[in-house]
């Protein structure tokens, strides 16, 4: 008050304007400026670095990977949560009413992981802390950039590569560079923070940063990608034995990591086994103190990712037998003698679930399957009831037993069914429990493609790459063509897929307002 | 005498005190029956005790002592005196003719004077009415309906800093007295704005506790804050903290007469004037009102659950699917279990159910009077309000407000008003709005209550329907309540110098504790445990299984003080010269802190005490801090040429040093017509009451963006949690422009004020341009540049053109007495310049050329009758079969996509008026208030707008109106899911509505109790009246009520309401 009053009598005396008294500042955030002086806050700036995955566009939001599996053949999104069915349709456009789904949404948190990345690279050699810390969170950095530029190389195409800190002024009508200028950044990324990365940490607060074995690991998908025939259109074999190469360099760490196949498959995915001896790179989630994800209520009773018939089907026998081959398969009772997997992942008509008996519309209507994997519940009762953002489980982006199976194709593509070849499928089988796991010797190369492919679709069921296996094999065009059907076999609705089309998805009509530069992929 | 003489000249110079002051001396005046300068003409004997006008006020019974009584035989004629709109007059002069003898009017209108033999004629005069002669005639009652005398109009007007003579006026002003929304069901003082000219309010929805209307001055000068500065009795403030009932005047500053307020003058100004004390016998008045209130619009879900749950059968097939939500098999079972079961299978009208009548009451106490040294005014208001559904909305507001001043000597006067206000209401324990949502999603197959009283679910599951939101529960469990408490004290002191100069000095102290409006923040917050059951197997569906609970506390004190020395001076009898100068500080210091805990067993405990899991807090500190220059200068020559100019220069704490500083000014000219010696001396032209021809030009700024805008901060919470432990994470989340500063509006008025026939017509009409330059916008920017949110920017021009007209009639016949007035206004948007940018959001635009956010969309062209058609036409998918919406491409590229869409539409209303219908006879009056939009558009989404969306339930338009083969001129596209089939429900012009509407805002019947009725009990006025506020709408709009928040397109809004309400007004 006096203050006032003295302001007042000062100024009307000498009718003088002090800058002083209108100076103010925030006390919650703090200014470019002064942020970059301490270890600690750009190790904060690092981890703001990861907590983009766990944005809605990348692995995290509600259910994003869940939700990606209903673009298969796998599963079905009834209420196109994401825009995840309208993909699944073949319906997607670059429309501006998509705004909030995932064409949009990975697209710009992509960005977001890319431009904080590119805030810590430009600014952390201005910290004073040990260089050691520097070139290790730099490597981290790298291999975030990477991964994140990987997302948009594998779903639009060529992107705007931009490596500098976020700057309006130069950034902002940057046009897409093209798809291999982006891949050469990302393996470049990848390569140098596999130079530097460790192959694990010792400290426990560290479990869950970028190992080597995770930057050759995304290395290899990369690669494989770039093997596969969506791009490598002259199936060029080099290409194939780049990405087996890669595969095989993360298999070589598995010593020195650590790495091995987790013992249980139901087990691998629930929170209590976090960061096991599989784990190649995770989101980590944290709930109730963060937003977790929803794997848990979207298995239990949103029902977004209805599995479908047609992956019931795919599923072996126990014998390690496709239903259509085993002697064991009774198209009356179609969930027995099925391969642990089946029981590991799924809950069908006739199964038990939360104590309560499961039919054909009861409670899961949509299909009648819900998928228990990466979900904590099963038969017994719960009293633990996990709604939206409570679940903590981590989301494996990549597993050894992926790594495993990527250095299979590539290998098998590259040189065909070696040795090598049947010991990693075997061994991803062995774990599976299938009796007997060994895939019988003396296949040719394109029959142990499909076994290949067929494995891989179902170790990694549910789990959201099957998506951009059908893809990267241009066989989405056969198996998005085609109506899905639920438990008792009703055709839900007939799916479309434009080869000329839908292997690529449009760039944001709302990206496209604001940086006209920005070229429209064909046929949108 | 002498006393009166530097009265004179304080009156002028000082401020809210003015208008009364002008009154008194004007009645003293009258005394005299001399309209000749009252200095001049001493004309009353010394020994006449002359109620000593010294500290004005108007003259009042108490005081009002019989001017003579010097006559025998005298006969008492007693009666009363009420204006013609029916309200008692005080202070009117009452003088037998030919004599000297006569008194005032007391304060509820009435007098008594002996008349010698009952003989003779009462001659009736006060300030603003036309004087009456009445014969007496050996009457002994004789009462007096005085009419309005526009010739005489001495109104004065508050403006920035001061008052000025309604007739000298230069400026584009619009004045409401709340004496002519008395009695209305008004809770919020927005409300009150409706129908005044060049005031766009939009009352969307009637929210107990949160119903104030957004209030837009002459169009849409932004993007960025669009709201005009509310100043109650000179101190920035919120118009939800006043009790409507205790405001005198509003005074809408529209043009350059706004520049005094400078920074934050762009979007207009609005100053409140509240109720103060008079001098004069102490007066009691209370006024009570009950009324009954409803829904103006529900929407027409369908609640038959077969018809239900077949059409939602059909609209899955239509749109290509061939498994169904419902079987045949479940439709039977649901058809006998209606017979059976109700619990399980309900056929019930749910929006029937949760909806009820609500009420609102009102009571007002207000106590005021004054003596020479000192005039207070306490008043006392009480408002209780039960919205409509059956729980969770129900308002309190206690108000208590005390203006009071005190003449300490002749030359100074000190006075505080205190207003303070506590305020309450409550919504559903997860917000109205989210609770609006889901109710529109309840279904007709969903159960209420199972036999054993728990909440039910519903037999069938639904695809999208997988937490059953019960509304019931939803309503009834937990709750949401916000509080506040808000006291804003003003301490002044006026002086009087030497010189004709006058120092003011004010404080202004506004605390607020609580949390009322802020949408994220209940005061107190329980989201209960929620669990419904499903009638038949009693399995729980879980829809909150982790309560938690939260509260929020806002503490905010904002100091502004502001002083001001002000000038006056007559010279040579024929130029007026004034000036005023000042400065002012304003400081907000605002902070808030929130705390949040999980860990409830179920619903008994609520308090954060109670909980034990994830406890969260927040907490923010600021400061925003203004400071101002400010100057006024005013000059005419014989009130005929006019000229004022007014100039602030603001520094403010919200941008950078270097762009802190803005200088802002108003000039405008007046030309008194009526005065000039050409037309005065021509009688044909003395029918014409006033002829003003007014101009103003200025510059007004605006510099409401977020505080801290210009800096590049680098914010914390983007944590990470390794191996679950949260490691604390930071990122720069926006980008900044840091060079950002004022936004200017450079305004243009021309204006005329006609009035002719002693006021029975009068007539404003303004023409106006306002240019809006650096329009700060937080723009976006592709997420390429680090997937940031845009900058706020000062990106661009925006004009808004357009005229306001106000036209009113009014007459008086015998006993009978009408009014018609109405107010136009026309704005057109543009926006000039955008530095050839274009801001895209999901369904609008702002680009160079068309309005501001207009709409930008998929120009629909039909629905496809056939294959055929389809065939040959481009599609947005291949999904696209007969019965979808056919659109438009725009640039025969053979595709449908974002390259084909238009600009169309406007979401800002083009026109808007209002006009009344008032008519009375004897002490029964009527009056009707009409108010409308013109020329805007709705873009109706979502739950109930759009069918089945995500599992919600459809209106009866959708199974009645909809494309088939058989009814292919259909008002909507074939019946499909609004989430299935995504290709009819992209941004189109299928769905955007006209909002344009014009209801009957309010009506009222009123009867003025006769005062020899009512004397009786000692009452001086009762009035008994009946309201009904929004009972009639016309408009296009079928999807809601079309006072409805424009950019927001779904429509989960508090419903408007409709009101019929009766009560008292009486004054002791």
């Amino acid at each position: 008050m006096k203050k006032i009053f003295s302001i007042l009598l000062s100024s009307a005396l000498l009718l003088s304007c002090s800058e002083d008294i209108l100076e103010t500042q925030p006390y919650d955030r703090y200014t470019e400026e002064t942020y970059w002086t301490s270890e600690k806050n750009a190790v904060a700036a690092l981890n703001g670095c990861y907590a983009v995955l766990k944005e809605d566009g990348i692995y995290g939001g509600t259910a994003t990977p869940l939700w990606e599996e209903t673009a298969t053949p796998n599963a079905y999104n009834y209420d196109n949560s994401f825009g995840f069915n309208v993909i699944a349709l073949g319906t997607q456009t670059a429309s501006p009413a998509n705004s909030g789904e995932i064409i949009n949404n990975r697209w710009t948190d992509s960005y977001r992981g890319i431009g904080r990345c590119n805030t810590l690279l430009a600014e952390v050699d201005k910290v004073p802390m040990s260089d050691a810390l520097k070139t290790q969170m730099k490597a981290e950095a790298k291999f975030l950039r990477g991964l994140y530029y990987s997302l948009l190389e594998m779903y639009y195409g060529g992107v705007p590569l931009i490596l500098e800190k976020p700057d309006v002024a130069t950034q902002a009508e940057l046009p897409r560079n093209t798809r291999a200028e982006v891949v050469e950044q990302v393996l470049k990324d990848l390569d140098e923070a596999a130079s530097v990365l460790p192959a694990k940490y010792t400290a426990a607060a560290d479990k869950g940063r970028a190992t080597k074995g995770a930057a050759l690991g995304i290395k290899a998908r990369v690669l494989l990608f770039e093997a596969s025939p969506l791009v490598n259109i002259t199936n060029d074999l080099s290409k194939w034995t780049a990405a087996a190469s890669a595969a095989k360099a993360v298999m070589d760490l598995a010593p020195q990591a650590g790495y091995d196949l987790f013992s249980n498959y139901r087990t691998l995915f629930l929170p209590a086994n976090e960061n096991n001896s599989e784990v190649i790179f995770d989101v980590q989630f944290k709930a109730p103190e963060q937003t977790g994800n929803s794997f848990d209520l979207i298995n239990r009773q949103f029902n977004t990712n209805a599995p479908l018939r047609n992956l019931i089907d795919a599923y072996y026998m126990k014998d390690g037998l496709p239903i259509n081959q085993s002697p064991l398969y009774n198209p009356a009772k179609p969930y027995e003698n099925r391969e642990p997997r089946f029981y590991q992942s799924l809950v069908f008509p006739g199964d038990t679930y939360m104590g309560a008996p499961v039919t054909a519309t009861n409670p899961f209507k949509i299909t009648g399957y819900t998928f228990k994997k990466y979900g904590i519940y099963d038969k017994e009762p719960s009293t633990i009831i996990l709604n939206a953002g409570q679940s903590e489980t981590n989301y494996m982006v990549m597993r050894y037993a992926d790594v495993l199976l990527m250095y299979a194709e590539a290998q098998n593509e590259a040189v065909g069914p070696d040795v090598s070849v049947y010991a990693a499928i075997n061994k991803v089988r062995q774990r599976a429990g299938l009796v007997p796991f060994e895939v019988p010797l003396g296949k040719t190369k394109s029959e142990m493609r499909e076994i290949i492919r067929q494995e891989r679709r179902i170790e990694l069921a549910g789990e959201g790459f099957y998506y951009t296996d059908i893809r990267r094999w241009k066989t989405a065009e056969q198996v998005m063509n085609a109506t899905i059907f639920n438990s008792q076999n009703q055709a839900i609705v007939k799916r479309t897929f434009n080869p000329a089309r839908d292997y690529w998805w449009p760039v944001p009509q709302t990206q496209r307002d604001l940086n006209p530069n920005l070229a429209q992929n064909d046929n949108y | 005498m002498k006393h009166i003489l530097p009265l004179l000249s304080l009156a002028t110079s000082l401020s809210c005190f003015c208008s009364v002051r002008l009154e008194a001396q004007s009645s003293a005046v009258n005394l005299n029956k001399s309209n000749a300068a009252y200095a001049d003409q001493p004309t009353f004997p010394d020994d006449h005790k002359l109620p000593k006008p010294v500290s004005n006020q108007l003259l009042s019974a108490s005081t009002a002592t019989p001017l003579k009584s010097i006559l025998v035989a005298d006969v008492p004629v007693r009666g009363r005196i009420a204006a013609d709109n029916g309200d008692p007059l005080p202070g009117v002069t009452v003088v037998i003719k030919g004599t000297t003898v006569g008194t005032t009017s007391g304060a509820d209108g009435s007098y008594s004077i002996n008349v010698p033999d009952g003989k003779g004629t009462l001659v009736f005069s006060f300030i603003g009415f036309l004087t009456q002669e009445v014969a007496i005639n050996n009457r002994t009652t004789l009462d007096v309906i005085m009419g309005n005398d526009a010739k005489a109009l001495e109104e004065v007007v508050v403006i920035g800093y001061g008052t000025e003579k309604k007739v000298n006026l230069t400026g584009a002003v619009s004045t409401l007295g709340m004496k002519q929304k008395e009695n209305m069901p008004i809770t919020n003082a927005s409300q009150a704005l409706h129908g005044v000219g060049g005031v766009w309010v939009n009352q969307a929805g009637g929210k107990p506790g949160q119903d104030a209307g957004s209030i837009r001055i002459r169009g849409v000068g932004t993007t960025n804050n669009n709201n005009p500065l509310v100043l109650v009795d000179g101190i920035e403030y919120n118009m939800n903290d006043i009790n409507p009932a205790t405001i005198e005047t509003i005074t809408v500053l529209k043009d350059a007469s706004a520049a005094i307020y400078g920074s934050r003058a762009a979007n207009g100004v609005i100053l409140v004037t509240t109720k103060s004390g008079r001098k004069g016998k102490s007066e009691v008045n209370y006024s009570f009102s009950h009324g009954i209130q409803s829904a103006t619009f529900i929407p027409d879900a369908v609640w038959d659950p077969i018809l239900y749950m077949q059409s939602k059968n059909q609209a899955l097939r239509n749109e290509g699917k061939t498994v169904v939500d419902y079987s045949d098999a479940q439709i039977e079972e649901y058809r006998a279990g209606m017979a059976t079961n109700p619990y399980a299978y309900p056929n019930r009208n749910y929006f029937d159910e949760i909806i009820k009548n609500g009420y609102l009451q009102q009571h007002n106490l207000r106590f005021s009077g004054g003596s020479d040294k000192i005039v207070y005014s306490l008043a006392l208001g009480f408002m209780d309000q039960d919205g409509i559904f059956i729980a969770a909305n129900h308002a309190n507001r206690y108000s208590l407000d005390l203006n009071t001043s005190a003449n300490l000597s002749e030359k100074i006067k000190v006075g505080a008003t205190i207003k303070t206000m506590y305020r309450k209401y409550t919504e559903p324990a997860q917000g109205t709005e989210a609770f609006i949502n889901r109710f529109f999603r309840v279904l007709p197959i969903f159960a209420s209550y199972l036999e054993d009283g728990s909440y039910g679910s519903a037999v069938f599951t639904t695809p999208g329907q997988n937490i059953i939101a019960n509304p019931y529960m939803t309503l009834k469990e937990g709750m949401n309540e916000h509080a506040s408490f808000r006291t804003l004290t003003k301490i002044f002191a006026d002086i009087n110098l030497p010189f004709h100069f006058t120092y003011s000095a004010n404080l202004g102290i506004d605390k607020l504790d609580g949390a009322a409006d802020d949408v994220n923040g209940a005061s107190r917050q329980f989201n209960p445990y929620m669990t419904t059951y499903h009638p038949l197997t009693k399995a729980p569906n879980f829809y909150n299984p982790t309560p938690y609970s939260y509260i929020y506390n806002q503490n905010n004190l904002n100091l502004s003080a502001y002083h001001t020395l002000s000038w006056n001076q007559k010279l040579a009898d024929a130029h007026n010269l004034s000036a005023m100068g000042g400065m002012s500080y304003t400081k907000f210091d605002n902070s808030f802190s929130s705390s949040q805990v999980y860990g409830y067993f179920d619903n008994s405990l609520t308090d954060i005490n109670a909980g034990s899991i994830n406890p969260q807090v927040t907490g923010r500190h600021t400061e925003d801090l203004l400071l101002s220059y400010f100057g006024r200068v005013g000059y005419d020559f014989k009130e005929k040429y006019l000229l004022d100019a007014t100039v602030r220069y603001d520094g403010s704490g919200r941008f950078r040093q270097g762009r802190r500083w803005g200088l802002y000014y108003g000039l405008s000219a007046g030309w008194r017509l009526d005065q000039e010696a050409f037309f005065k001396n021509v009688t044909a032209l003395n029918f014409v009451d006033l002829f003003k021809i007014r101009a103003s030009y200025g510059e007004l700024g605006n510099q409401a963006v977020a505080l801290y805008s210009y800096s590049p901060t680098v914010n914390l919470g983007s944590d990470y949690a390794f191996n679950n432990t949260i490691a604390a994470g930071a990122a720069i989340t926006s980008a900044v422009d840091r060079d950002i500063s004022w936004e200017t509006t450079h305004t243009y008025d021309i204006g005329t004020d006609f009035s002719a026939w002693n006021g029975m017509v009068n007539l404003s009409f303004d023409v106006f341009k306002k240019r809006t330059t650096d329009i700060l916008r937080q723009v976006n920017i592709p997420a390429q540049v680090g997937g940031l949110t845009g900058p706020t920017r000062n990106i661009g021009v925006v004009d808004n053109t357009g005229y306001d007209i106000s036209l009113s009639h009014r007459n008086t016949i015998r006993n009978f007495k009408y009014e018609v007035a109405g107010e136009f206004g026309y704005v057109k948007n543009e926006v000039i310049d955008l530095d050839d940018a274009r801001v895209v959001g999901a369904r609008r635009i702002t680009i160079e050329g068309y309005p501001l956010d207009s709409y930008y969309l998929y120009e629909a062209i039909g629905i496809y009758q056939n294959q055929d058609e389809v065939n040959n036409s481009a599609k947005i998918s291949n999904a696209v079969k007969p019965g979808y919406i056919r659109y438009k491409d725009q640039n025969n590229d053979g595709k449908i996509n974002g390259d084909d869409r238009i600009i169309t539409g406007s979401t800002i209303p083009k026109y808007t008026y209002g006009f009344n219908i008032n008519v009375g006879f004897k002490d029964i009056s009527l009056s009707s208030f009409f108010q409308g939009v013109q020329g805007v558009d709705l873009y109706p989404t979502a739950n109930l707008a759009t069918p089945f969306n995500n599992g919600a339930g459809v209106t009866n338009e959708w199974i009645t109106d909809s494309w088939t083969p058989e009814n292919p001129n259909a008002k909507l596209p074939i019946l499909t899911t609004a989430t299935g089939a995504t290709e009819n429900f992209q941004p189109s012009t299928f769905f955007l509505r006209d909002g344009s509407y014009m209801r009957l805002k309010n009506i009222q019947l009123k009867y003025n109790l006769p005062v020899t009725l009512i004397s009786k009990v000692h009452l001086s006025n009762l009035s008994v009246f009946a309201n009904g506020e929004n009972i009639v709408t016309f408009t296009k709009f079928r999807d809601f009520d079309p006072e409805k928040t424009i950019t927001q397109d779904n429509l989960y809004e508090y419903p408007s309401l409709k009101t019929f309400s009766f009560g008292v007004n009486a004054t002791f």
